[in-house]
C-alpha cells in the first residue's frame, strides 16, 4: 500500500543505465541491497534477442535509502559504471482549488 | 539554389577526420601543389615504348579541375563522399550544395531535402567516428531512403559510395552485390543517374577489386545516353591496370588522347600498378621518369603506388630505398598509406614486415579510424594476427585506456569465424595490456549475438577458468535461437551445457526459453529426465511454471481445488500471490473469484483468522495495483460484482486498506467503483475514523482523566502536539509545567521546536537540557537540532550551539542533502549580519565534526561575511584559504567583481595571479571576463575574450549565462552573446539559447525576434529546442511564427475524395482521434462532416471525445450537432462522464440551467461521476436566479459524493443562503447558517466556516438589506459565540470591495478581527498570487498595522508588491521593517532585490547569493521539517 502512496508524492525509484549484459536482476538487487531495502527490482529482458537493454528500475522502501542510492559516488557492477538517475515521479492529480474562495 | 547555411556552430572538431586532410598539400610538396596543368602523350604508355625516348610530345592543357586527391585510388571513398577543402562541419553543407548540381530540381521538396540532411547526417557521422560504415546503417539509410518516394541524385550518390572501403567488415563481392541491389532499386524508383553515379559505381568496383569489362561498362554509359568524362576515363585505366591489362589502359588512354583529356597523375599511378601487375617491374620503375619527362613530379600516390607494388612482390629492400626516395624527395607519406603498405604486405603472404613499416608510423589520432579500417579488413581477409599488431600499435591516450580498446575487432573476429584459440589469445593480451578491461566477456557477447553455440562453449570454459561466474542469463541468447527454431534438440543440447557448466536453470529460463518450445510442462519433464537434466530444484520449478502456466489460462478452477487441498498455501507466498491474482485478472468468473477470496478470508481451519483477513485486504490492493487502468476500466462491472458478492459473504477489509485501494481506484480513472468498496469496511474501523480532536476537546479529556485519575499521558503528548501545531506556546508550556512528571518525548520534542520557531531560546534550551537529564539517549529530529542551533547562534550563543552540534556527531544524527543546506542558511545569516567570529567558529565545527562538507556552498559564508563589511582584503586572503584548505574558491566572482567596482587594481592582481597559479590561465581569463561583464566593463571584457588562444570553455559559459537569468541581467547576458561571436569552439546555439530563456521570462517577443535575425545573419542553425522555445515566446505574445511547423494533414485531401472502404474509415478515425488530441476542434469537426457524408459511423468513444473537444473550445451548436448525430447512430448513445461535466458546464454558461441539470441528473442516474467544476459553478448559477429548489436538488443528486467530488464543504452552504437571500428570505439564511455555527453538533468547525463567497456575492450584487443582516448575525456571533471566521471574512470582503469606512467601522466594532491571524495569512497567501491586489492588501495593513509584526504576512505583501512591481510601496515596506529591526528573510530580500533591479534600481544591501527558486525551496523545507 505505502508502494502506491510512496509512488505518487516521493521519490523511491532508481532509474538505472548502461548496465552491462553480464548482469542480471539478480546481480543488479545484489548491488543495490547494500543501500536499502529493495521493494521491485525489474531489469527486462528482450524475448526476442535473450540479451536486457541496459536499462533497470530499482525501487526502494523509502526515499533516503533511494538518496543513498544517489548520493553514492559510483555504481560499479562487473567493473561497468552504472548512471543511475531517479525516476520522475509520476504527476500528482491536480490539487483541490481552495474551499469557499472559488468564483467560477 | 538556395545556399546551405553553415553548421550549428563554428567549432571545428578537434579531431580531424582523414579524409578532411586529404587536400591539405604535403608540406615539402612546394612545386607539386598545384599540380602542373599537363597531358602525357598517350602512346608514351604503350607496352614495348621506350619511355626515354618518348620524345613525346607533351601537351601541355589547363587543367584547372585536377585536384591530386580526386582520384588517388588508394584513398578512402570518404573523399568523395565528402569534399575537400572545407572543414569537417561545412561539409555537410557543401556537399549538399555541390550534390545539387546533378540533382533535378523538382527533387528538391522539403521532404526529400530532410531525409537527404538525415543520411548524409547519419553516413557521415559514422564515418567520422570509425571511419566505417556499418553495413546495418548502411541498409537502414537505405531503407529509408526508398520510402521516401523518389530518392533525389545526392542521395543516390551518397548511398553509391558508400559501398566500398567504407564497409570493411564486408566481403568484397558482398559490398558490389549491395551497390547492385542499390542501383537496381533506386532506378526502378525512378531517380536518374547522370555521369557522377557511373563514376561513383566505378570507384566502388576498383575498391572492391570487382572484374568487369571496362568496355562494356562504356557501352552501357553510352546505351543509357550518358557522356563518360575525364574521372571516368581514368577510372576505367584503374581498372584495366589493377589486373595488369596495360594494353586495355592503352585503349583507354586512346580515348582520352582522342578527346584531348588531360592525363593526370593519377593516370601515372595506375600505370605503376598496371605494370607491375603484369610482372614488369622495371616498367613499373620507368614510368617515374616519364612522369618527369612528361613534366609531372612524382607524388606521394605515385611512390605509393610503386611501394604497394613492391610490397606484393615481398621486396622490402625496394620498400625500404623506395620510402628513402620519398624523404629525399622531400615528400611525406601520410599513416594512411604505410598502412596500405602493410596490407599490400600481408595480403600478398609476407606479414613478417608488418611490424618495420609500424614502426614507420607517426600514430597520429586522427588516423586512428584508418587504422581501424584496416584491421577490419585485415580481419575480413583472415589475416588476423597483422590485425591484432595494428591494433595493439595503435596509440592509447590516458583517458582512452579507461574505456574498452579493441571491442570492433573481437566482434569483427567472431563475425569472421576467427579460432576460439586465437580469440582467447588476443583477449589474454588485451587484458594484460589493460586495454580491455572485460574482453572475454565481450567476445562472448559478440559470439551469443552470432549466435556461434560452439565459440560460446570454449568462450565459457575460459571465463571459468578466469574465475568468472557463469551466469544463466548467457545461455538466454542461444536458448532464444533454438526456440524460434521449435530446435528442441538445440534447447536440450544447451541444457546439457549448462549441466556441464555447472549452472543451474533457474524459473526464468525454463519459462521464457525452454518450455515454449515444448508441449507441456510434463513433456518437458520427460525430455529432461530423459536426457539427465531432471534436479529436484528443475522438479519444484517446474511445478510452480505449471501454476504460473494455469494462471496465465485463467483456469480458477485449478487454484481453488490447489488452495482447498492445501490449506497451509492459503497465506499466499509471493510467488503463488503473484500467479493468483494473474489467474483472477485472466478469468471473468466472478462467482469463483468470491469463492476463492472467501477461502483465503476464512483461512481454512487455521488459528490465525485476523492474520488471514488481513492478507485479504492486501490480495485485494494487490489485485486492483497489478490491474492497468484499462484493464480496471473494462473490468468495472465483474469488479463491482465481485466486491458485493464479499460483502453478501462478509468479508471485511480495513479502512487502511480501503484507503489504498480508493486511491488506486481514483488513478485509474474509476471512481465510480470506489463506493462499492466502501462497503467492505469493517464498522470497527469506521468507527474509529473520526476527525482530529481539537484542543479544548482533549483539555477536557485530559481534565477528566486526571479526576479519574487515569493515566493521562497519551492524552497530554497528543495535546501538546496539538497546541504547538497551533503555535500556541505559552499554553503548550504552561501543560508542561502543570503535567511535567506525565510528559513524553514526543512532547518536549515538538516544545522545543516550537521555542525555537518562537526565539524563545531561554525555554528551548532549558527544555532540551531538562530532556537530556530525563534520558540522554534520546535522539531528536534531525530538523529539530538544526532549530537550536539557528536560534542558538541567531542569540549569539556560539558555544551552546557547537555543543548541540557535538550532540548531533555522538547520537549520530541523520545529516541529509537539506541538513548541509541549514548549515548554510544559518552560517550565511550570521554571515549577512557581518559575526566573523561565530562563522568562522561554527563553519569549523561543522567541518571538524564531519557534518557537512566542505563545498563551494557551505565554506561561501566564510567570503560573505568579509564581502557584508565591505572588508575587500580579508575576503581575498580567505578565499585563498578556502581553496588552500578546501580546493575551492567561495563567492570568487563577487569578490571579483567588488575588486574592480573599488578599483582595487592591487587586490586584483593579486587575485589573479593566484587563480593563474592555481586553476591556469584560461580560468583566470574567464574569472575576469566575466568580472568585467558584470561590473558593465564591457571594453575590458571584450579585449580578455579576444586573448588569442581561449577557447570556449562550455560550463563555464552556462554557469554564467544561468546566472544572468535567475538574475534576470538582460544586459549583461547580451553583450556576454556578443563578444563570445568570434570565441572558439562557441556553441552559439547554447547562447542564443540562453538569452532567449531570458527573454522568455521577461515575455519580450521582440527581442526575440530579434534573436531569431541575428541568428540568421550569424548563420547559426538553430537546434529544434531553440526553435521550439522561440515559437513559444511569439506565440504567447500572437506574433506569426517565421518558420515552418510540420502540418498533421498534409495528405488530407487525397484520401477524403477516395469511395469510403474500411481502410478510409480507419483513417477517418485516426485523423479524427489525432486532431482532437492536438485540440484542432476546428479540424476535428470538418473530418466529422466529411465522414458524415460519407455515411462512416464512429464509435461512442470517438463522438465523446469530438464532443468534449467542441465543448471545450465553446462550439456549443456543433457539439450538439455532433450529439444528436451520435444518438442517431448508436442506440443508447451517451456521453463519457468527462464529455457530460464539460456539457454541464457549458450549458450553464449559455444559462440553459434546466438543461444542465437534466444532463447532471442523467450522469449520476448512470453512476458517471461529474467533475467539481461542473457541479460547482451549477449550483452557483442556481443560487444566482434565487432558485433554491435547483441547489438543493443538486445537492440530492451528488449526495454521498461529495468526498469523492472534493466539493467544497461550504458549496451548498453558502448557495442554499444566497438562493434564499435572492428569494428576499434573509432572515431564513441567516438563521440556518447561526444554526449550523451554534448548535451543538457542528458538522464543520468554525475555523473553516468560510462565508467569503456569500459575502462578495452579497456585496457585488448589492444587496444591502442583507448585508445589513448578515453584519449583525457576523458580529452576533463573534461577540456572544466567539466565532470570528464570519465577522473577519467580511471585514476583508468589505476592504476588498472598497467599503473601507464599513471595514473600519467594524473593525471598531469587534476589535477581535485583529488577531485572527491565520484567516489573514490565508487571504495573503491567495490573494498575494493575484495581480492588482496591491491596494487591497495595504489597505488591510492600514487598518491594522499591527499585522505587519507578522512575518509571514510582511513576505507575502513583498510578494505581492513583487507581483505588480510597485516598487514605491516595497521601499516603503523594507525601510519600515528595517526601522522596525523585524527579521527579513533571504527569500523577502531575494524578492525585493530582484524587483529592484528589474526596475533598474540600485539594490542598498547584500542581494542573497542564491537563486530565486533556492529560496523558496529552502522555505518549503523549513516549513516541512517544522
Amino acid at each position: 500500500m505505502a508502494a502506491r502512496v510512496a509512488r505518487g508524492a516521493v521519490r523511491t525509484v532508481a532509474f538505472i543505465r548502461g548496465i552491462p549484459w553480464t548482469v542480471s536482476a539478480g546481480e543488479l538487487r545484489q548491488h543495490f541491497a547494500q543501500f536499502g531495502h529493495i521493494r521491485r527490482c525489474n531489469l527486462p529482458f528482450d524475448k526476442d534477442t535473450g540479451f536486457h537493454r541496459g536499462l533497470g528500475w530499482v525501487q526502494f522502501s523509502s526515499e533516503e535509502e533511494l538518496n543513498n542510492v544517489l548520493q553514492h559516488d559510483k555504481h560499479v557492477i562487473d567493473g561497468v559504471k552504472l548512471m543511475v538517475l531517479s525516476q520522475r515521479p509520476k504527476a500528482l492529480q491536480g490539487g483541490q482549488a481552495s474551499d469557499e474562495d472559488k468564483d467560477l | 539554389m538556395p545556399t546551405r547555411s553553415p553548421p550549428l556552430s563554428r567549432r571545428p572538431r578537434p579531431f580531424r577526420p582523414p579524409y578532411a586532410s586529404a587536400h591539405v598539400p604535403h608540406p615539402t610538396s612546394g612545386s607539386l601543389w598545384p599540380p602542373a596543368p599537363v597531358s602525357a602523350h598517350v602512346f608514351a604508355c604503350l607496352p614495348g615504348a621506350s619511355y626515354r625516348n618518348a620524345g613525346m610530345a607533351a601537351l601541355l592543357r589547363p587543367a584547372r579541375f585536377l585536384l591530386r586527391a580526386a582520384d588517388g585510388s588508394h584513398l578512402p571513398p570518404a573523399l568523395r563522399l565528402l569534399p575537400r577543402g572545407l572543414q569537417s562541419q561545412a561539409r555537410h553543407y557543401a556537399i549538399a550544395a555541390e550534390n545539387r548540381w546533378t540533382e533535378e530540381p523538382t527533387f528538391s521538396s522539403r521532404r526529400v531535402g530532410g531525409q537527404f540532411d538525415w543520411a548524409l547526417e547519419r553516413l557521415d557521422n559514422s564515418v567520422r567516428r570509425t571511419g566505417r560504415i556499418p553495413r546495418s546503417l548502411l541498409q537502414k539509410v537505405f531503407t529509408n531512403t526508398c520510402h521516401s518516394g523518389t530518392p533525389g541524385g545526392n542521395q543516390a550518390l551518397l548511398l553509391l559510395r558508400s559501398c566500398g572501403s567504407l564497409l570493411p567488415e564486408l566481403e568484397f563481392s558482398e559490398r558490389t552485390k549491395l551497390a547492385h541491389v542499390i542501383w537496381e532499386k533506386l532506378q526502378k524508383l525512378g531517380t536518374v543517374y547522370d555521369v557522377s553515379h557511373y563514376n561513383a559505381l566505378l570507384k566502388v568496383y576498383l575498391q572492391n577489386g570487382y572484374k568487369f569489362s571496362p568496355m562494356d561498362f562504356l557501352a552501357q554509359m553510352e546505351a543509357a545516353n550518358v557522356q563518360p568524362n575525364r574521372v571516368t576515363y581514368q577510372r576505367l585505366i584503374a581498372a584495366y591496370c589493377n589486373v595488369g591489362d596495360i594494353e586495355g589502359a592503352s585503349k583507354i588512354l586512346g580515348f582520352m588522347k582522342t578527346k584531348d583529356i588531360p592525363v593526370t597523375e593519377a593516370v601515372f599511378s595506375a600505370l605503376v600498378t598496371g605494370h607491375s601487375r603484369a610482372g614488369d617491374m622495371e616498367n613499373a620503375e620507368n614510368i617515374l621518369t616519364v612522369m618527369s619527362e612528361a613534366g609531372i613530379e612524382p607524388g606521394p600516390d605515385t611512390y605509393l603506388a610503386l611501394l604497394n607494388a613492391y610490397a606484393e612482390k615481398g621486396d622490402m629492400d625496394h620498400v625500404r630505398q623506395t620510402l628513402e626516395r620519398v624523404t629525399t624527395s622531400e615528400l611525406y607519406l601520410m599513416d594512411r598509406d604505410l598502412l596500405q603498405i602493410i596490407f599490400s604486405f600481408s595480403k600478398a603472404g609476407y606479414p613478417q614486415y608488418a611490424t618495420e613499416i609500424l614502426g614507420k608510423l607517426t600514430h597520429e589520432r586522427r588516423y586512428i579510424p584508418d587504422a581501424m579500417n584496416l584491421i577490419l579488413h585485415l580481419v575480413t581477409e583472415k589475416l588476423e594476427d597483422v590485425a591484432f599488431q595494428v591494433l595493439v600499435a595503435i596509440p592509447m591516450s590516458k583517458e582512452d585506456r579507461l574505456s574498452d580498446f579493441g571491442n570492433f575487432f573481437l566482434r569483427h573476429c567472431v563475425a569472421m569465424n576467427t579460432s576460439a584459440e586465437k580469440l582467447k589469445e588476443y583477449c589474454k593480451k588485451l587484458q594484460e595490456t589493460q586495454l580491455h578491461s572485460s574482453p572475454l566477456q565481450f567476445t562472448l557477447h559478440c559470439a551469443l549475438l552470432a549466435k556461434k553455440t560452439d565459440l560460446v562453449k570454449e568462450l565459457l570454459k575460459a571465463l571459468k577458468e578466469e574465475g568468472f561466474p557463469i551466469r544463466t542469463h548467457y545461455f538466454w541468447p542461444l536458448l532464444v535461437g533454438h526456440l524460434k527454431e521449435k530446435n528442441v534438440q538445440g534447447i536440450i543440447d544447451l541444457l546439457k551445457m549448462m549441466k556441464e557448466m555447472g549452472v543451474n536453470p533457474n524459473k526464468e529460463t525454463y519459462f521464457s526459453y525452454v518450455l515454449p518450445a515444448f508441449e507441456s510442462s510434463e513433456s518437458l519433464q520427460a525430455a529432461l529426465k530423459e536426457n539427465d537434466c531432471l534436479s529436484e530444484e528443475s522438479i519444484s520449478i517446474l511445478s510452480q511454471i505449471q501454476m504460473k502456466h494455469e494462471a496465465e489460462n485463467g483456469n480458477l478452477d485449478y487454484f481453488f481445488s490447489f488452495l482447498k487441498s492445501n490449506p497451509t498455501e492459503l497465506l499466499l507466498g509471493t510467488s503463488l500471490k503473484n500467479s493468483l491474482i494473474l489467474c483472477f485478472r485472466r478469468s471473468k468468473n466472478v462467482t469463483l473469484w468470491s469463492k476463492i477470496t472467501e477461502l483465503l478470508y476464512n483461512g481454512g481451519l487455521c488459528q490465525e483468522t485476523s492474520r488471514h483477513k488481513e492478507a485479504v485486504g492486501y490480495f485485494l490492493y494487490s489485485l486492483i495495483d497489478s490491474m492497468s487502468d484499462s484493464e480496471v476500466q473494462a473490468k468495472e462491472e465483474h469488479l463491482r460484482q465481485y466486491f458485493h458478492q464479499l460483502k453478501e459473504m462478509n468479508i471485511n477489509i480495513s479502512e487502511n486498506i480501503y484507503r489504498g485501494i480508493r486511491n488506486l481506484l481514483d488513478s485509474h480513472h474509476v471512481p465510480d467503483l470506489i463506493k462499492d468498496i466502501r462497503m467492505l469496511i469493517s464498522k470497527t474501523d469506521s468507527q474509529n475514523s473520526v476527525q482530529q480532536f481539537a484542543s479544548s476537546e482533549l483539555e477536557s479529556t485530559l481534565e477528566r482523566l486526571k479526576d479519574e485519575n487515569q493515566p493521562i499521558k497519551d492524552v497530554l503528548k497528543k495535546l501538546i502536539l496539538k497546541l504547538c501545531s497551533e503555535e500556541n506556546m505559552q499554553k503548550a508550556l504552561e501543560l508542561k509545567a502543570k503535567y511535567e512528571s506525565d510528559m513524553s518525548v514526543g512532547g518536549y520534542a515538538a516544545l522545543i521546536n516550537l521555542c525555537c520557531q518562537k526565539n524563545n531560546i531561554e525555554d528551548g534550551l532549558a527544555l532540551k537540557q531538562e530532556l537530556e537529564r530525563l534520558d540522554s539517549s534520546v535522539v531528536l529530529d534531525t530538523g529539530k537540532y538544526i532549530a537550536l542551533v539557528r536560534v542558538l547562534t541567531k542569540e549569539g550563543k556560539v558555544q551552546d550551539a557547537i555543543n548541540i552540534l557535538k550532540e548531533m556527531k555522538e547520537k549520530n544524527v541523520l545529516i541529509r542533502d537539506s541538513t548541509a543546506l541549514s548549515f548554510f542558511h544559518i552560517l550565511n545569516d550570521a554571515a549577512l549580519r557581518g559575526e566573523v567570529d561565530t562563522v568562522n567558529q561554527l563553519h569549523e565545527a561543522i567541518v571538524t565534526l564531519g557534518l557537512a562538507k566542505p563545498t563551494l556552498y557551505t565554506v561561501s559564508p566564510l567570503v560573505t561575511v568579509h564581502l557584508a563589511k565591505d572588508d575587500l582584503p580579508a575576503a581575498v586572503n580567505v578565499c585563498f584559504k578556502c581553496y588552500q584548505k578546501y580546493k575551492v574558491l567561495p563567492r570568487f566572482h563577487d569578490v571579483l567583481c567588488k575588486l574592480l567596482e573599488k578599483g582595487e587594481t592591487d587586490l586584483v592582481h593579486k587575485a589573479m595571479g593566484f587563480v593563474t597559479e592555481e586553476q591556469g590561465e584560461m580560468t583566470m581569463l574567464y574569472d575576469l571576463f566575466f568580472a568585467f561583464l558584470h561590473t558593465g566593463n564591457y571594453k575590458e571584457a571584450k579585449k580578455i575574450i579576444e586573448t588569442p588562444g581561449i577557447r570556449a570553455r562550455p560550463s563555464k559559459l552556462q554557469w554564467f549565462c544561468e546566472r544572468c537569468i535567475s538574475n534576470n541581467q538582460v544586459e549583461t547576458l547580451e553583450k556576454l552573446v556578443e563578444l563570445t561571436e568570434k570565441l572558439f569552439e562557441c556553441d552559439r546555439d547554447k547562447m542564443y539559447y540562453s538569452l532567449l530563456k531570458l527573454y522568455k521570462i521577461n515575455d519580450d517577443w521582440q527581442k526575440a525576434d530579434a534573436v531569431w535575425n541575428k541568428m540568421q545573419e550569424e548563420n547559426v542553425i538553430p537546434r529544434g529546442s531553440t526553435l521550439r522555445l522561440l515559437a513559444q515566446i511569439l506565440k504567447n505574445n500572437n506574433q506569426e511564427v517565421p518558420f515552418d511547423v510540420p502540418e498533421l494533414y498534409e495528405d488530407e485531401n487525397d484520401f477524403l475524395s477516395s469511395p469510403s472502404s474500411p481502410e478510409t474509415e480507419t483513417y477517418f478515425h485516426i485523423d479524427l482521434l489525432s486532431a482532437c488530441k492536438l485540440q484542432k476542434h476546428k479540424d476535428a469537426y470538418q473530418i466529422f462532416l466529411k465522414a458524415q457524408k460519407q455515411n462512416i459511423v464512429f464509435n461512442s468513444d470517438t463522438y465523446s471525445s469530438l464532443i468534449k473537444l467542441l465543448l471545450s473550445k465553446d462550439d456549443f451548436t456543433n457539439a450538439m450537432h455532433v450529439k444528436s448525430v451520435a444518438e442517431t447512430h448508436i442506440k443508447g448513445f451517451t456521453l463519457n462522464s468527462a464529455a457530460s461535466s464539460i456539457l454541464i458546464t457549458a450549458q450553464v454558461r449559455r444559462d440553459y440551467l434546466k438543461e444542465a441539470l437534466e444532463t447532471l441528473s442523467a450522469v449520476c442516474s448512470q453512476e458517471q461521476l461529474p467533475s467539481n467544476i461542473s457541479v460547482t459553478r451549477l449550483v452557483q448559477a442556481c443560487a444566482l436566479k434565487g432558485d433554491v429548489d435547483s441547489v438543493q436538488a443538486v445537492q440530492r443528486m451528488v449526495s454521498g459524493l461529495e468526498d469523492t467530488l472534493r466539493l467544497s464543504s461550504m458549496l451548498f452552504i453558502n448557495n442554499t443562503a444566497l438562493a434564499q437571500i435572492k428569494n428576499n428570505n434573509i432572515d431564513v439564511a441567516v438563521e440556518q447558517i447561526e444554526n449550523m455555527l451554534t448548535s451543538g453538533d457542528q458538522a464543520i468547525s468554525p475555523q473553516y466556516f468560510g462565508l467569503s463567497y456569500l459575502f462578495r456575492k452579497v456585496i457585488d450584487q448589492k444587496l444591502d438589506p442583507a448585508l445589513e443582516k448578515i453584519t449583525i448575525m457576523a458580529e452576533r456571533l463573534a461577540n456572544q459565540f466567539a466565532v470570528y471566521k464570519p465577522v473577519t471574512d467580511l471585514f476583508l470582503q468589505l476592504v476588498e470591495h472598497g467599503k473601507v469606512d464599513d471595514a473600519r467601522d467594524l473593525l471598531q466594532r469587534c476589535g477581535a478581527i485583529a488577531e485572527q491571524i491565520p484567516i489573514f495569512r490565508v487571504f495573503f497567501i491567495r490573494n498575494s498570487r493575484r495581480k492588482g491586489m496591491v491596494p487591497v492588501l495595504n489597505c488591510v495593513l492600514e487598518l491594522i498595522p499591527e499585522l505587519l509584526e507578522n512575518e509571514d504576512l510582511y513576505c507575502l505583501l513583498m510578494k505581492s508588491y513583487a507581483m505588480s512591481k510597485d516598487v514605491a510601496s516595497a521601499n516603503a515596506l523594507y525601510t519600515q521593517l528595517m526601522a522596525k529591526n523585524m527579521p527579513l528573510s533571504n527569500l523577502f530580500l531575494k524578492r525585493y532585490a530582484i524587483l529592484l533591479k528589474s526596475c533598474g534600481k540600485p539594490v542598498p544591501f547584500e542581494e542573497p547569493p542564491e537563486s530565486f527558486e533556492f529560496y523558496i525551496n529552502q522555505q518549503k523545507e523549513s516549513r516541512e521539517s517544522v
